[in-house]
């Protein structure tokens, strides 16, 4: 019967048959990958060079969309690792990190005040590797600011931003600026407390503009206070409006790099003193395809395990505190730390700087009236120090990119990275803001948000009783304790007393009583009583009274926890 | 080896590592979800036990244990037999949640309450008036939800910490929901009945014949006896002498004895 069939229908021989079907595959190959055969593909993955002439290699940038974006190839000197140390690259990579993890996130995130916090323990409690995609998002925007930095700072060091590159340096700082204002416009989203007192701090810096002020502050926040509104637009800001501007700032900034002016060649190279034969190899060409894209894939592929390193062991979280409370501002409202320089420049008062300057030379003004601080640090400064940074290219009319024949801009840029430090730290709380004694001693015992001594005690050691600070308790606190630390795990691990609890009373009954020494807390008399209050739940009262100091007067700091036994702090 | 093959080596290397990592993420996270949940419920519980002393101890007693003027809340009678009484087909939790959100608007057993039940309890959603969110709403009711063991006694109710120094007519006072009305400073702030600052510097003028002493403790057992100008009759529950034991009202008559100007 095969016979009859061979005959009817005429087979060609395997060979002819072979080469027809590979032909067909080949066609397919090469209409994919916009130019490359298969044998072009096997040489491009082994490194081997191109096997037909023309370079089929070169074709793929002119045919195909997504290649064409790119640039042909780099001369060799300016893809060394210590010339860029890939930071721009980086930073591009951590946007689209952003934008995959956030469109990812919108699925379950609402933003309404009464939704938008729910909808964040939902994603970390109720979606598959919510946890991971909204620690991904976290870390991607710090990372992004972190390489956008670093990425201006390695420019402005190499001199980069000079010759044909001053537009894309400008493009660039506005790069940044979409970046900040990217990740502070997220930074609401949640709705937690820290969210909403930074960015209710934040946007009150608009309302001392003069005349646009209030009005710029209300466009902002939807109402005198944000709100519903407010997050509505702080959310179409951070999903729709930025993320378009930046990819079409990128778009610009980028496409000026790979088709205009390419990457800048090392100082050193363009400028030193080099022989013929290094000068062709600095310059010797190092193509797109393969050189350019496996070490791109390359990138990838450590970016992302790196990143899941970080976040699969629990190096980073993010953080979310209670649900966000407009009638309880916070002991410490914190910016996000990138924004510390801003939140450090706000404490510095310039009327009185000035006019304690004159004071020493005999001239004595009164200029507070004159000079709005919060004006004039908040809303004149900062855009001037955007618009030198911006103008840094044109100012700067030194030719020479050599470090060392611009001994003036390197050391002006040293400088500005230790003033920005130096405003970071002043804007911490820990800088010029004081608090009452007994506040912030409970305060560092057992913190508004987050973990803090005080509910890092076991469970089973909260033993129920008023401790009295002043008296002698012995060793330890409760001498007839004993309890297993790890019951499933370790049955037979045991432990006496309650070691945490008597540490953490200690801490607090020395700060106190160094407090009354010091005149802070006279005739102090303090508790800490733990009770019980529930099953699983313990309550943990700070009692502490004392005569004010000025007036003599009995005053009272009271202050109450409660503990459960479930709860562990992620931190 | 070529920068070209090596890179694609480490680059394959670091891949497989990276998928390893998120299977070895995806089998735990079923038990990290449930974590998260359980540590939720008892931060839940620990926020609603911070917003019931702030906003429902004055009415139903610092432990819920119910005062002249609301029920107790950590009683058997709310986890057995209440709901049938009022005839909620839903669950207890959800009959909390709808009485905290709503409020009362007339009693339902003016029989055991003063003033025939008026007024009863206020609303506490922020959606009809109230200070409330919805979630600080249900984190009450978790809190309330966890008297169940208590209540039941599937848990041995603990003794109190007796905390030395303590005044027990004060606890009295904040025990038995006299802070709902009366403002004592550093105690309690409402404008229901007179302010108790001072009381013991004036009670002895306020009607002849009667000691300062006499004249609080009648102000208590019957209180409409004697009304101080400006505020109404029949408002303070007549019903003290059933509530309060002998010792407990010679505590507080001393408490309150020791306010003087």
């Amino acid at each position: 019967m095969l016979d009859s069939i061979r005959q009817k229908v005429r087979i060609p021989p395997w060979e002819e048959l072979r080469q027809k079907i590979y032909d067909r595959i080949d066609n397919r190959v090469r209409i994919i990958t916009a130019g490359l055969s298969i044998k072009e593909l096997r040489a491009v993955l082994r490194g081997d060079p191109p096997t037909e002439r023309p370079n089929p290699r070169y074709r793929v940038i002119t045919t195909s969309f997504v290649a064409h974006l790119r640039p042909r190839y780099y001369p060799k000197a300016a893809t060394w690792f210590t010339h860029t140390f890939r930071l721009g690259w980086f930073t591009t990579f951590f946007f689209v990190v952003e934008v995959i993890t956030g469109l990812i996130l919108m699925i379950y995130y609402v933003p309404h005040p009464d939704q938008a916090y729910q909808s964040i323990l939902t994603i970390e409690s109720n979606v598959w590797f919510g946890e991971l995609l909204r620690d991904t998002h976290r870390l991607g925007a710090e990372a992004m600011v972190i390489f956008s930095w670093l990425h201006l700072l390695r420019t402005y060091f190499t001199g980069s931003y000079k010759g044909p590159r001053t537009f894309t340096w400008l493009t660039g700082v506005i790069l940044l600026l979409i970046t900040a204002w990217l990740s502070f416009t997220g930074y609401l989203l949640p709705w937690d407390q820290l969210a909403y007192w930074a960015v209710t701090v934040g946007t009150s810096i608009t309302e001392s503009g003069p005349g646009v002020g209030p009005a710029l502050n209300l466009l902002m926040r939807g109402a005198p206070d944000i709100g519903a509104g407010g997050l509505l637009r702080f959310y179409l800001q951070h999903v729709v409006l930025f993320p378009l501007l930046a990819i079409l700032f990128i778009s610009i900034h980028y496409y000026k790099v790979s088709r205009e002016h390419g990457i800048s060649l090392p100082a050193s190279v363009e400028e030193g003193d080099l022989t013929p034969e290094e000068k062709k190899e600095h310059n010797r060409r190092i193509d797109l395809i393969p050189d350019l894209l496996t070490h791109e894939l390359f990138l990838v592929s450590v970016g992302i395990f790196i990143m899941l390193v970080i976040l699969g062991f629990g190096l980073f979280n993010s953080p979310l505190e209670t649900h966000a409370n407009p009638q309880q501002t916070p002991l410490d409202t914190k910016a996000p730390w990138y924004f510390w320089w801003l939140q450090g420049m706000l404490k510095i008062d310039p009327a009185n700087i000035i006019e304690t300057l004159l004071g020493y030379v005999g001239i004595h003004v009164e200029l507070s009236q004159l000079l709005d601080s919060k004006f004039i640090m908040g809303l004149v400064l900062p855009p001037t120090l955007v618009l030198t940074l911006m103008a840094i290219p044109y100012i700067d009319r030194n030719p020479s990119r050599l470090a060392r024949k611009r001994p003036f801009a390197i050391t002006w840029g040293i400088i500005w990275i230790f003033i920005v430090i130096a405003l970071s730290f002043m804007g911490t709380p820990a800088y010029g803001i004081e608090t009452p004694a007994a506040t912030r001693i409970v305060q560092d015992l057992a913190p508004e948000e987050g973990l803090g001594p005080l509910r890092a005690i076991p469970y089973a050691e909260l033993q129920q009783g008023a401790y009295v600070v002043g008296e002698d308790y012995g060793r330890d606190l409760c001498p007839d304790l004993v309890y297993q630390p790890e019951p499933d795990e370790n049955p037979d691990k045991l432990v006496i007393g309650c070691p945490a609890l008597t540490t953490v009373f200690g801490e607090y009954s020395d700060r106190l009583l160094a407090a009354e020494d010091e005149g802070e807390l006279p005739d102090l008399q303090a508790q800490l009583v733990i009770e019980e209050w529930q099953p699983d739940l313990k309550k943990v009262t700070t009692h502490i009274e004392w005569s004010d100091p000025d007036s003599g007067e009995v005053k009272t700091y009271e202050k109450h926890f409660f503990l459960h036994r479930e709860r562990e702090y992620s931190e | 080896m070529k920068r070209v093959q090596l890179e694609i080596l480490l680059g394959t290397i670091f891949v497989l590592l990276s998928m390893g990592i998120l299977i070895y993420l995806g089998f735990k996270e079923p038990t990290r979800m449930q974590d998260y949940e359980r540590i939720q419920a008892a931060e839940q519980i620990e926020f609603g036990a911070g917003l019931f002393e702030a906003n429902c101890t004055r009415c139903h007693g610092t432990q819920a244990q119910g005062t002249a003027l609301a029920p107790c809340l950590r009683c058997e009678e709310l986890f057995t037999t209440r709901l049938d009484e009022v005839g909620w087909e839903g669950s207890l939790e959800d009959y909390v949640i709808s009485v905290i959100t709503t409020g009362r608007q007339v009693s339902t057993r003016p029989e055991l309450y003063p003033g025939g039940g008026k007024p009863a309890m206020p609303t506490w959603s922020e959606k009809l008036g109230g200070p409330l969110r919805d979630d600080q709403i249900r984190a009450i009711a978790a809190f309330i939800m966890n008297y169940e063991g208590y209540a039941l006694g599937l848990v041995p109710t603990p003794e109190g910490v007796v905390v030395e120094g303590a005044d027990p007519g004060r606890v009295v006072f904040s025990d038995t929901g006299c802070t709902a009305c009366h403002t004592i400073s550093g105690l309690s702030t409402a404008t229901v009945g007179p302010v108790l600052d001072g009381l013991a510097s004036r009670a002895g003028d306020r009607v002849p014949n009667l000691s300062a002493e006499d004249y609080i403790r009648q102000s208590i057992l019957d209180p409409n006896a004697y009304v101080v100008s400006g505020f109404e009759s029949g408002v303070m529950p007549d019903n003290f002498s059933e509530v309060l034991s002998d010792q407990q009202l010679d505590d507080l008559v001393n408490f309150l004895l020791t306010l003087a100007e």
